[in-house]
């Protein structure tokens, strides 16, 4: 055989292993695509909490969305129950009475906390972290009223500043 | 003949209808037979001693096959739906003609396989059994390696087992596992997402999960079981012979040859596997008569139950993805990736590469605690205790949101909403 044609079959040599390969790859970039799913049957993100006159003054817990609300006059503002360490559900804790917190320079005036059952992260009433081990604080969420129905509406998808307050007309 | 090979010769002939005549016979009795023709047709008594392996590998691979017909018959009898799991577990309590025995031994015999395979690897390190001695074929090292893969397979294997109840116990330990994925940087979310097929746990997680525990993880161990298997043949058999083999070369080493003589696999090996197996079954049918298996109210993923405690062969992990969040003025790290991912990690691969690493004579090779690997057998050690420590800590002394207690005196759990 002549050292072209060596050198041809060669090259055909690789290109046919590079096609298989190729194409097995391909195959199984597919197989394991179909396992990150395009939609999701879950609960939305953004959903009706009621009339906001239903809500009770203080604290509202919607199970479900694993979230707070709380109310007080005409001020509403929703703070997620959702551990930021492991996501265990933190419970809410009523203090006996009314106090101030310092977290590093933040002093936090508080009625109540966040405790989370799991691995001990402790929250303050605004959902700022001061002990255990989760990286940040519980985040708050967008409230906004339906104008056509007059529902309270919260956007879990959309995180807003902390101590941001929505105010009821 | 003594009175002793009298009776020896009597009980052979009630208990053997077969007994090898020559080395040829003995040879045809195993590789004849389909269920023993990857052993050697003779093996060292030491070999077979019960005190050099302990027997555990054996022990592990016995409780696997009792996991896998358990297993088979629970198929039958669960349903991987969010609505319909716990109470198909339900059913298996209550309802089901022993179907609380058929619950009880699966469970028992996954926990028993996390603690025999862990102690198959600790006997192997301590008998420095991952040493190829003076062979030149053995390279026992990649044996350890595939030793363990398998260990990490059996925990994946537990842990993707915990979830199938959907119960409150389940749903939690999951949650926190999945979470641990999570915070791996960059990558954490994605792989989260896979794992649980959504951004929360759900009908996709449990199927997935499901898939993983009834095909896809037993399906890895049965390969990998068999090139470990395999791996044994073509490493010229148990460490334990590289003695032998170093005696015949080195006169002035003094080693104990003891159990050197080779016996036919059948009957010597064949009888002592059915011993273990049995031992093996009676014990975990013991333990399934009399330990039952909890099952906690429905998974509910508004409420999580304090304190919320992951199996015991993962409270380690717990005790140290709690302690171990990196604060610093700049950024800020997750424990769930230092205490979750990296430090096991490091654990793994540190006792994983260590065996390409360890240096010690060839005499060190598949004896107990050999006097060079002292130093090595203590570092080892002082890894078991760290991780057997943190287990009992978080076990007995982590009371509600987790902290720390005396076991008696743990506190009422405060209402909350």
């Amino acid at each position: 055989m002549s050292d072209v044609k060596k050198k041809r079959r060669e090259v055909l040599k690789n290109i046919g292993r590079l096609v298989g390969y190729g194409v097995l790859g391909g195959v199984f970039a597919g197989f394991a695509r179909s396992l990150w799913p395009n939609v999701l049957y879950e609960p939305p993100k953004r959903f009706r909490l009621g009339k906001p006159e239903d809500l009770a003054d203080g604290v509202n817990f919607f199970p479900e969305q694993r979230l707070f609300v709380f109310k007080k006059g005409n001020e509403v503002w929703a703070i997620s129950a959702i551990c930021q360490h492991l996501g265990c559900t933190v419970n809410f804790v009523q203090l006996p009475e009314p106090k101030v917190l310092k977290v590093g320079n933040l002093e936090i005036k508080e009625e109540w906390e966040f405790h989370c059952p799991c691995h001990g992260s402790y929250y303050a009433g605004d959902g700022t972290i001061y002990a255990g081990p989760a990286p940040r604080g519980l985040p708050w969420y967008y409230l906004e009223i339906d104008p056509a129905t007059g529902m309270l509406i919260v956007d879990t998808s959309k995180e807003v500043e902390k101590g941001w307050k929505f105010k009821l007309a | 003949m003594s009175l002793k090979e009298r009776l020896y010769k009597v009980w052979r002939a009630l208990v053997w209808t077969f007994d090898p005549a020559d080395r040829a016979e003995a040879g045809k009795a195993i590789t004849r037979n389909f269920w023993l023709h990857w052993f050697p047709p003779r093996m060292t008594k030491r070999s077979l001693s019960w005190s050099y392996s302990l027997w555990l590998g054996t022990i592990s691979w016995v409780l696997f096959v009792i996991l896998t017909v358990t297993g088979v018959v629970l198929m039958f009898l669960y349903i991987p739906s969010v609505e319909r799991a716990y109470w198909t577990i339900k059913d298996l309590e209550y309802s089901v003609s022993w179907g609380w025995f058929l619950r009880n031994m699966h469970r028992w015999g996954a926990h028993m396989m996390v603690a025999a395979v862990f102690l198959h690897m600790m006997r192997v390190f301590y008998t420095g059994a991952y040493k190829n001695g003076v062979s030149h074929a053995a390279r026992r090292e990649i044996n350890w390696t595939v030793g363990m893969i398998l260990l990490v397979l059996t925990l994946l294997l537990s842990y993707t087992g915990y979830l199938l109840p959907w119960d409150q116990l389940a749903y939690w330990a999951i949650t926190i596992g999945v979470k641990i994925a999570e915070s791996v940087p960059i990558l954490g979310p994605q792989i989260k997402f896979v794992m649980a097929g959504g951004t929360e746990l759900g009908q996709p997680t449990l199927i997935r999960f499901y898939a993983l525990h009834v095909m896809g993880l037993p399906l890895a161990v049965l390969i990998l079981f068999s090139y470990h298997m395999w791996r044994i043949r073509k490493d010229e058999g148990l460490a334990a012979v590289e003695q032998f083999r170093l005696a015949k070369k080195r006169k002035d080493l003094q080693i104990d040859t003891s159990g050197e003589e080779p016996v036919y696999s059948t009957p010597w090996a064949v009888r002592r596997i059915v011993l273990v197996s049995l031992a093996t079954l009676v014990w975990v049918m013991f333990l399934a008569t009399f330990l039952d298996s909890p099952l906690e109210e429905p998974a509910d993923p508004s409420w999580t139950p304090n304190p919320a405690k992951a199996p015991w062969y993962f409270l380690w992990l717990q005790e140290l993805l709690a302690i171990t969040t990196i604060r610093t003025p700049w950024f800020t790290i997750n424990g769930g990736f230092v205490g979750g991912v990296v430090i096991p990690g490091l654990m793994g691969l540190a006792a994983t590469i260590w065996a390409f690493l360890d240096k010690s004579p060839p005499e060190a090779t598949g004896v107990w605690f050999h006097k060079s690997r002292t130093v090595q057998n203590i570092v080892f050690t002082l890894g078991v205790i760290f991780i057997v420590g943190l287990i009992i800590f978080a076990m007995y002394f982590r009371g509600p949101n987790w902290k720390v207690y005396w076991p008696w005196a743990w506190p009422e759990i405060p209402e909350i909403i």
